[in-house]
């Protein structure tokens, strides 16, 4: 799709992917830098999404359209999901809870990269 | 099970449930599984069914059994305890046999499921998570006792 994008999203997912997990280990609870993290990389999976669709209208077809589709919906609702899901746990765990989500957001960008490199047949 | 909205923010394991702490990470991640699996199997199923159609039904079990484990985890209590309990067994037994049949006889899994190969193309977290389930749920049904919970 769009390879700086791509590596950009990975980097912030990685990034709070490690924060969520150093908070469960220091014992706190999440705190802004989950939220301006999570935010920052629900703008950036929705900008991945713009391209996407913009490829889709400008007539790029990958093969397996339904299953492309799917984990896009999925990567999108991913960041914010983590973070709603989060924010009802109390406790430090919940910093572990965001990095289930961004870590789960790094993996597939890549499968859904991998997915649209797939055309034709 | 109600929890009182004033609970300190750092509770001891005594006063723990499946619905919080670490049980809401298992949820986290048997969520993500369940989307995961969910969204494949669904398009293997309505697309090419015929391809491999024991694989697909695997991968279509595989989700149903996440889905449920994810809400019997998130509901907590006995019931839910126990509703996670069996689709966590369920799914330990789906990994083992599975990921053993696939490595015995390639020929009939020609599409990778959740469970092939012991979960290896999902980095065998779908080996490890029923693990970490069962443990969670062991040490909570323990915390439930202490309690004088009836089971």
């Amino acid at each position: 799709m769009n390879t700086p994008l791509l590596v950009a999203v990975t980097a912030v997912a990685v990034a709070l992917a490690l924060l969520g997990v150093l908070s469960t280990a220091l014992r706190r609870r999440i705190g802004t830098a989950h939220l301006v993290g999570a935010g920052l990389l629900q703008l950036l999976v929705l900008a991945l999404a713009a391209v996407a669709v913009a490829g889709l209208v400008g007539g790029h077809r990958p093969t397996e359209l339904a299953t492309f589709l799917g984990y896009l919906a999925s990567v999108v609702l991913l960041p914010l999901a983590g973070v709603l899901w989060a924010r009802t746990d109390p406790t430090r765990w919940a910093g572990t809870i965001i990095a289930v989500a961004a870590a789960a957001v790094a993996v597939m960008v890549w499968r859904l990269e991998q997915v649209w490199q797939v055309t034709g047949g | 099970m109600a929890e009182p909205s004033d609970a300190p923010p750092e509770p001891t394991s005594a006063t723990a449930d499946t619905t919080r702490g670490p049980g809401r990470v298992l949820v986290a991640l048997y969520g993500v599984f369940a989307l995961a699996a969910g969204a494949r199997a669904t398009v293997q199923l309505a697309t090419r069914f015929d391809e491999a159609p024991l694989a697909y039904l695997l991968s279509a079990l595989a989700a149903v059994v996440y889905l449920v484990a994810t809400v019997g985890l998130a509901r907590g209590g006995r019931g839910g305890r126990r509703t996670a309990l069996a689709a966590v067994s369920v799914e330990l037994a789906g990994v083992l046999v599975v990921g053993t049949l696939s490595l015995l006889d390639p020929v009939a899994f020609p599409d990778a499921t959740v469970w092939s190969n012991y979960g290896q193309g999902y980095g065998f977290i779908p080996l490890a998570l029923p693990v970490l389930g069962l443990l969670w749920l062991r040490h909570q049904s323990q915390v439930a006792a202490d309690r004088g919970d009836p089971r």
